[in-house]
């Protein structure tokens, strides 16, 4: 594959954890929740948009029943909404809990629709990948697919990032900065935090599905193995990084940790330690987030001042 | 609804290994004050580290399993120099995820060394025993043996041993301990030191039960913390009720739900625990 086809495929993926790291900043960076179910919702996202976008699966052996063939528009919409949904659904009895306990329900919740997805074959085909998701415009596109896929996915970025720093500025964020900042004061003003961390919670999910749609989409076939809590602390180091608070940042880090992961891409496969590279790139994001909160605790593009914030106990 | 005693011996097992982890890692917790999400990683490094001892180098079980959870002990104590010591005036939640880099940083480590497919001890096959219609392994009955002997063995250090009497001081009143003139640095270094050795035990008890793996550690992290929560974060003896409650549960769990979805009962235990008790099983609301 040429150089410039190798570096779509990297920017696709980049875009896709851009968004994953702008719902992973509404959670953490502007509200101070400890949320660890973002490959959860990406998962959700990415099946709900694949089973209403294929057909239920024919032949002997087909175990999914499930399927509506209805158009991409429409998968990858439902696919946001219901992610959405489930974010609600984990926050209404969890996001009263303090911060390392919210982490904890919070990843076990994810584990345990990893868990579903994995063995409602009717609905997911469980263990075996689901297969044949269609292509938005597949065959139109007059010039390279990968080309169109990751100008689409870094518009619908670029969107987000305009719509989520609004809403950040907007009266509704400067609640959820308050609740981030000490939520006893918001409370004090007669806001009712518990209904701001929901909203926060949901739409931060919402976004995350629509990066599992979007992803869904890209790669034809999905399988639960690609949602593993893994990538759900690859956001957190995207979005610690970039520097928690900022939009642009999420997105800026969450290219970095995916520029770190995938570099290796372009290393011929000859070279020493040939086969562990994928392990040590991996390393690397390890040993990167760990310098970056040494030494510059609000990260790249972060705002100072939000570390005073949402890290008390 | 009979009980079947199999199902309650493979919960004893399971109990065990969950009630060691946890014990480790609410040990962490209440001197340390955050959750080291890295905890998973450091089991599996003891565990392979044994492995390569006992497969790789051919030496014995017995000699593997010392040498996996003194370099755990020690590990624990050179990353703590490395990484933690200089966040630990930092917020529990930077600590949280300076953590998760360190996990990132031992599970790939691990793959990096020893590839990441499944290994297994090298043990001398024995036909497995079976009493009153249960059947066990020799593994199984070290794992239950060894686990209560630690658990022994480290109620005594908290009440009798003058460090275990710091750590119980400095896990209810840190501040208050250290007026009082306990060495702060020193009992962090034997914090560790305790606790690293306990992941390594539970890493390799958990590779005796079933396969060693780079994620093996990270894998049964949820069952731990739910351990760990349940028993209320910081109080080593709600831990091993906690372990050992997660562990039948979910091995007994079997009997009437899908297996698949045995590792479920722990999450679903976690959450209900959290919801009715958020102090744990035998806490009084602190926190």
């Amino acid at each position: 594959m040429a150089l410039v086809d190798l570096l779509l495929v990297v920017g696709i993926i980049a875009g896709v954890y851009s968004l994953l790291a702008i719902g992973m900043n509404m959670h953490w960076g502007d509200t101070g929740l400890l949320n660890f179910a973002h490959a959860a919702f990406f998962a959700v996202g990415a099946y709900t948009s694949a089973i209403l976008t294929t057909p239920p699966a024919t032949g002997s052996l087909a175990t999914r029943v499930v399927g509506f063939d209805l158009p991409i528009v429409v998968g990858i919409a439902a696919g946001t909404a219901i992610a959405g949904v489930v974010g609600v659904l984990i926050a209404l009895p969890s996001v009263r809990l303090e911060g390392d306990y919210l982490a904890i329900v919070t990843l076990s919740a994810a584990e345990l629709i990893r868990l579903m997805i994995h063995n409602e074959a009717w609905l997911t085909t469980g263990a075996q990948t689901l297969k044949n998701i269609p292509r938005p415009l597949d065959g139109a596109i007059p010039f390279s697919y990968d080309l169109f896929y990751f100008l689409l996915v870094w518009a619908i970025v670029g969107v987000c990032y305009l719509l989520f720093e609004r809403l950040s500025s907007s009266p509704f964020g400067r609640v959820l900065h308050a609740i981030r900042e000490n939520d006893d004061v918001p409370l004090a003003l007669g806001k009712n935090t518990y209904m701001f961390k929901l909203k926060s919670f949901g739409i931060g999910a919402a976004v995350a599905g629509l990066a599992g749609g979007l992803w869904a989409h890209y790669v034809y076939a999905i399988s639960s193995i690609m949602f593993l809590p893994s990538i759900t602390f690859l956001i957190w180091a995207a979005v610690i990084v970039g520097g928690a608070g900022s939009y642009g940042g999420a997105i800026l880090g969450a290219s970095v940790v995916v520029g770190l992961r995938q570099i290796t891409r372009f290393i011929p496969g000859d070279v020493p330690f040939g086969d562990q590279l994928s392990y040590i790139r991996l390393m690397i994001v390890g040993v990167v987030l760990i310098l970056v909160l040494y030494y510059r605790p609000q990260g790249l593009l972060g705002d100072a001042e939000r570390l005073q914030a949402g890290t008390s106990e | 609804m009979v009980l079947d005693p199999q199902l309650i011996w493979n919960g004893l097992v399971v109990g065990s290994i969950i009630s060691v982890a946890a014990l480790g890692l609410t040990l962490i917790f209440g001197i340390l004050n955050f959750i080291n999400i890295a905890y998973g990683d450091y089991m599996a490094a003891g565990a392979y580290v044994a492995w390569a001892v006992n497969a790789q180098a051919g030496l014995p079980i017995g000699v593997a399993i010392v040498a996996g959870v003194l370099f755990m002990s020690v590990g624990s104590v050179v990353l703590d120099k490395l990484v933690f010591q200089h966040f630990r005036t930092r917020s529990p939640i930077t600590l949280l995820i300076v953590s998760i880099g360190v996990a990132f940083f031992i599970r790939n480590l691990l793959r990096a060394i020893w590839g990441p497919s499944g290994h297994f001890y090298d043990l001398p096959l024995e036909a497995n025993p079976s009493f009153a219609g249960v059947r066990f392994s020799i593994e199984q009955v070290a794992i239950i043996v060894a686990s209560l002997l630690l658990l022994l063995g480290v109620y005594v250090m908290l009440r009798r041993t003058r460090i275990g009497i710091a750590m119980r001081a400095a896990s209810d009143d840190r501040m208050l301990s250290r007026i009082r003139g306990v060495d702060t640095e020193k009992l962090v270094l034997y914090v560790w030191l305790i606790g690293g050795a306990i992941a390594g035990l539970s890493g390799i008890m958990l590779g005796l039960d079933a396969q060693i793996r780079p994620n093996m550690g990270f894998t049964a992290l949820i069952a731990i913390f739910a351990a760990v929560i349940l028993g209320g974060i910081g109080d080593p003896k709600g831990a091993v009720a906690g372990g050992y409650f997660i562990g039948v549960a979910q091995e007994v769990s079997v009997a009437v739900i899908p297996t698949e979805y045995k590792f479920g009962v722990g999450l679903v235990a976690l959450i209900i625990g959290l919801l009715t008790r958020p102090d744990g099983l035998f806490g009084e609301a602190t926190r």
